[in-house]
This record gives C-alpha cells, structure tokens and sequence, in this order.
C-alpha cells in the first residue's frame, strides 16, 4: 500500500518540484497540497495521511506550529519538516514538536525517499546536512557513550547549564565539561546541539529520552 | 480667567516697561512742580511783605521828617537820639537812611553805607521795588521825599541777602537744581534704555531670529545690566548646546548612512563573490551539457552540486542579514549564534545559560541585538585579540538579563580607548554595541587589559 503523502509549502515553485517528483514514487501518494499551515492542518485532520512534509515558514500557522498541534491531538500523521533553513536549534525544536523528520528543501529524490520511508515506519531521519561533520562518511560507527556522558548529554540537551547539570548529577562542573569534550570528541561534534543531533542519528539517544520531561 | 481680563493683562505686560518710566518719572516731576510752586508763592509772599514794610517805614519817616522841619534845619547829627531806628536801622535786617536831593547821604542806620551803589534818580518815587547792587545783593527798597525846605529824600530797604542769609543762593540754584534734576532724570531714563530697556528689546530679538541648533549668539557688548548678561550667556550656553546636540546628530546621522553603504557594498561584494559566480558556472556547466552528448550526466551531477552551494551561500547571506532562528526563543538563538560563530571563526565557544534564562519572555528585537554584541564581540576578540575561547554567560539576577562574553585574547587598555578616534577610523564596533544597548534601555561595559582578555558585560531589563 502507498504511503499517503501530505505537502504543505507557501513556494508554488518548490511546492510543484516537490509533488512532481512526489507523484513519480509509485510508493508515495500525495493526497493533498496546502498553501498554508491552516490548511495543511484542516487537510491533516481530514485526510489522515500517513506523512505530512512541512514547511516552517508559512504564512499563518507555521510548520512547527502545526506539528506540535499534531502531536497534542495524537493523530497518526508522521511529520516531516522540509524547510530551507538549516539552523540545528530549528531541528531542534521541530523534534520537540513531535517531528519526525528534518529534510532540506535541497535534499536529493533519493535522500527524500528514504526520510519518508524511515518516518512512515516509525523512524527518525535527519537530513546529512544539518547532521553530519564526518562527510560523505555514511557508516561512521561512534564509539559508545559511557553512562555518565549519556546523561550529562541528556541533561545539556534539555537546555540546562553546566552548573545545573553538575548540580543534578552530583559532580563537579569541571567533570562538566570534561565529559562534554569526551562527548563531542566521541561523536565528532563541535557544541551541544550538533552532538545531540548526531547522538540521535545514530541511536546513542532516542528522541523519547529527548523530549522526556524532568 | 475670562478672556478679556487676560487680554488686558497681557496688554499691561506689553506696555509694562513704560508704565514702570511714567511710575518712575511722574512722582518726580510732580514734587519738582510742586516744590517750584511752593518757592514762587512763598518768595511771591515774601516780596510782598517786605514791600509794604519798606514802603510804609519810608512813608512814615518822611511824613515825620517833613512835619518836624526845624530839628532838620537844627542838627540832624547831634539830634540822633530823637530818631532811634537811625542808629539800629529796621527791625528786620535792611536799613534806613535821609538823603539829599543828589544822592548824598544825610543820616543813616548802619549798613546804609553802599546806598552811593544803589542810588539811581531815576527811582521811583513812593512805591516799594526791588534792586540789585553791584555786589549782586538784593534789596526792596521804598523812596518817599521829604516835604520841607532842602528837599531830599527817606530810603528805607531791607536786604535779601541779609534776610535770607544763605537761603538766598539756594533760591537762586533752584533753577540749576531743577536743570540738573531734569538732566539726571533723563541721564537715569537714557541709561535706563541704554542698559536695561534697549538690550532687553535685543535679546528678545536675538532669540527671535535664531536657528536653534546653528546660531550662536555673539558675546553681548559690556553695556547691558549684568542680569541681561547673564541671562545672554545662559542663552549662548543654551545655543552652544543646540548646536552640540545637532552636529551629533549630524555626524550619526553621517555614521549611520556609511554604515549602510558599507553594508550595501559588502553584501553586494558577497552576492558578486557567490552566488554570482556559482550561478555563472552553473550556466557553463547547463551549456556544455546541452552541446556534450556524452558527458551528459556528469555535467548535470556538476550542476546540481553547483546550484547547491549556491543556495548555501544564499542561506548564508539571509541569516547574516536576518537571523530567522530568533524565533525560537532566546537561549535557542543564542545557542545558534554560538555555534555558528563557532564554526565561522574556529574556535571553541562554551555558552552557559541560567535554567530561569530558558522560559524569559523577551521581545526579538531584544534578542537580536544580544545577537549582534555576541557576533561583534566574538569577532572582536578573534581578529583582534586574537582569542581561542570564547566564554558567553546569560543569568538573569531579579528582572535583568545579564549577557557575558569573555575571551582569552591579548585584551586592550579599555581604560584608555579612544572612541572618538575609533569612530573616525571606521571602527564603530564598541560604539555600535553600545548604542545598541543603550536603545534597548540596557547597558553595556567592557573591561579588558592588555594580555587578560576582555569581558564584554551587557544588562537588559525585562
């Protein structure tokens, strides 16, 4: 059975690039186009599709407004931001949202495919671009986190400060930030976000450990 | 306050200088008249007492000379005791005195002697007037004849100047004096114009005509009343100030249309660097496409990697302009900036943001000024001072924000900067920092010595 595809873009040109391509995929059926993020949300409500490829800005309600509403409301709907910006804290807030996916709107058919595959099964996919320092490299295997840096991570990814997280964690802020060195250096990251990313990207987190409150 | 009882205040305010003059000058001339008036009256009275005394002194000695004609022709000399006034004269200070027809003196009180002085024939003959001798005395004097054999004739006077004593020159000042108060009076009212009214009528004028914020009064000339002066130079102070605040102005407003030149011509420098030449490659490449039948793949491959960096660039050039991310809330943009900057300069920024700092409610444009000092500082400390690390701090103490930037590059004499040099020179970063603040309600410190880095301390109230 197909994929029921949703594609919401306020950019009638990118818009028609992307469903032309959409429609191509025997896999895929796009069952609507919105032009707004109202729209895409009345059409998620109706239709019920299995993704939904978002845009962040729209006018209106924006993607990530209209994923979080899709999160609340427990619809089915996996989501999919497709965007042109590539800030790592708009990735960030779109999986805080609920999505499931960040795709550049350069992204390539193939690359394309297999985010909506991923996320229709479940899965998260981020786009290389906004996620990878090791380029090219697709089979780069970090070495494990240790428990210790899981959770110092965790707890840095949620936004909280070293001095908070050394407070939680009962250590020292020093070991702090020796931890986070051993982090981005195990994961090939240079700062927090791009190392959450990448520790999601390969499985070392998962996005519910992530959005778990405190 | 009706409007007619306002009008007429405001027409006493506007003739209020004049009627102060006329306040000033009529009781003056008043007294004066009334003090001329009183002299006239009282001498006019004066005059007229001691005339009818002269007169009636004179008649009745002669009346008495002339019925007693044999004591005359006898001896007047040796007879003294029988006229007693002759030898003590008139009970007021003045004299009596016989004389014959040609002028000679027969018998006389004392003080009768410069009669000779005044004689004159031609006197007339029964009724009191008033001479003058050579000496400038005044006397009323009366002539009456005596009727009997040898003629001659009875002069009685009475001296002003005896009179009056010294109140005889005063009378003759008050002319003088009255001149002289005349004079002074429009001496006062001459000074009055020249010093209070006139230079009162200039300033006024003067501030009239000024432009503020391009005239400076010259310095008023040493005539006008010190209050004027100083009311003159509170204006010159004032105008010095209006054309101090306006040249500032100016020179922003100067600053601020080369800063945007200057960002045109970067950005326009960017475009042509980038994108241009990208897209420019990306035609060649569309072009041998067209005309290679072989290639024909790899050429497109090329392209799509081309037009790639080209949206890159692209990206890269609006997030620069306008970071869209500073939606996402304050410490997510900050967290971005950081890591961007990070990766843009190479070198390790750590950011550390209080838990409160995470759930502020701040405006964007707030946000975005936090944006650029980090973005100026960190560019600062790289370029500058050439820093490895950048530290940046945001707590919140009460309802302040409190951002902090520290780097461990060579640092400068932040004691001893020079802004206005700076500026000259085209570095308006530390002052465009602080401006920026300022704008914002907020301020901003910087505190660096040479080889301990530099703090860059920014306070914002929510």
């Amino acid at each position: 059975m197909a994929i029921r595809i949703l594609l919401a873009d306020d950019h009638p040109l990118t818009r028609s690039g992307i469903a032309e391509f959409v429609k191509r995929e025997s896999a895929f059926e796009l069952v609507a186009e919105a032009e707004d993020g109202a729209k895409a949300w009345d059409l998620i409500v109706k239709l019920k599709p299995d993704v939904a490829l978002l845009d962040i800005r729209m006018p209106g309600l924006d993607g990530v407004s209209v994923a979080q509403k899709v999160k609340s409301s427990s619809l089915p709907t996996a989501i999919i931001m497709l965007t042109s910006y590539d800030a790592q804290q708009y990735v960030i807030a779109s999986l805080r949202a609920g999505a499931k996916g960040f795709v550049l709107k350069t992204v390539s058919p193939k690359e394309l495919t297999t985010a909506i595959n991923t996320v229709a099964k479940g899965g998260l996919y981020l786009d290389p671009e906004v996620a990878s320092v090791m380029s090219g490299d697709q089979d780069f295997i970090p070495e494990p986190l240790s428990g210790r840096e899981r959770e110092v991570l965790l707890l840095a990814a949620k936004g909280l400060s070293s001095k908070e997280v050394a407070r939680r964690l009962f250590i020292s802020e020093r070991t702090v930030q020796t931890h986070l060195a051993s982090i981005y250096d195990k994961l090939g990251s240079r700062n927090k976000t791009e190392a959450l990313l990448l520790a999601l990207k390969y499985g070392v987190v998962t996005l519910e450990e992530l959005l778990e409150d405190d | 306050m009706p409007i007619k009882l306002k009008e007429k205040i405001t027409k006493t305010r506007a003739h209020f200088l004049a009627l102060l003059l006329f306040a000033l000058i009529i009781p003056s001339v008043a007294v004066v008249c009334v003090a001329i008036g009183g002299m006239l009256s009282q001498e006019r009275a004066m005059e007229a007492a001691v005339s009818s005394y002269v007169q009636d002194l004179a008649e009745s000695m002669s009346y008495h000379l002339s019925s007693d004609s044999d004591v005359w022709t006898f001896s007047m000399i040796s007879d003294f005791t029988r006229f007693p006034f002759f030898s003590w004269g008139p009970s007021i200070p003045g004299w009596v005195a016989l004389i014959d027809q040609e002028g000679r003196v027969i018998i006389a009180s004392p003080g009768a002697m410069n009669i000779a002085a005044i004689w004159r024939k031609d006197l007339p003959i029964g009724k009191a007037m008033r001479v003058e001798d050579r000496q400038g005395s005044q006397y009323t004097l009366a002539v009456y004849p005596v009727k009997r054999t040898g003629g001659g004739y009875v002069v009685a006077a009475v001296s002003w100047t005896q009179l009056l004593g010294g109140l005889v020159g005063i009378v003759r000042l008050w002319p003088v004096l009255l001149i002289c108060i005349a004079f002074f009076s429009f001496l006062a009212i001459k000074l009055l114009m020249s010093r209070l009214v006139n230079p009162l009528k200039s300033l006024v004028s003067e501030i009239d005509n000024m432009t503020l914020g391009k005239d400076v009064p010259e310095k008023i000339s040493s005539k006008a009343v010190l209050e004027i002066e100083s009311v003159h130079s509170a204006l010159r102070r004032f105008a010095q100030a209006a054309v101090e605040r306006d040249n500032l102005r100016n020179r922003y407003v100067r600053d601020i249309v080369q800063a945007q030149e200057q960002e045109r011509m970067d950005m326009a420098r960017e475009i042509h660097d980038g994108p241009l030449q990208d897209v420019t490659a990306l035609v060649q490449q569309l072009h041998m496409a067209l005309d290679d039948d072989n290639g024909e793949t790899v050429r497109i491959r090329r392209t799509e990697t081309i037009a790639k960096s080209v949206v890159r660039e692209l990206r890269a050039l609006c997030d620069e302009l306008a970071p869209p991310w500073i939606d996402l809330g304050l410490s997510e943009a900050l967290t971005e900036i950081a890591e961007r900057l990070s990766q843009v300069y190479d070198v390790l920024i750590t950011s550390d943001y209080d838990d409160d700092v995470r759930t502020v409610e701040i405006e964007n444009d707030k946000i975005l000024s936090l944006l650029r000092i980090i973005q100026e500082a960190v560019s600062n400390a790289v370029r500058h001072g050439n820093a490895t690390e950048v530290h940046i701090q945001l707590t919140k103490q009460d309802n302040v924000l409190i951002l902090e930037i520290s780097d461990n590059g060579e640092g400068f004499d932040s004691e001893n900067i020079n802004h206005e040099t700076l500026r000259v020179e085209g570095h308006r970063g530390l002052a465009s920092m602080t401006e920026r603040m300022s704008l914002m309600g907020g301020k901003l410190s910087i505190n660096s010595k040479i080889g301990e880095g530099t703090v860059i301390k920014a306070s914002l109230r929510l």
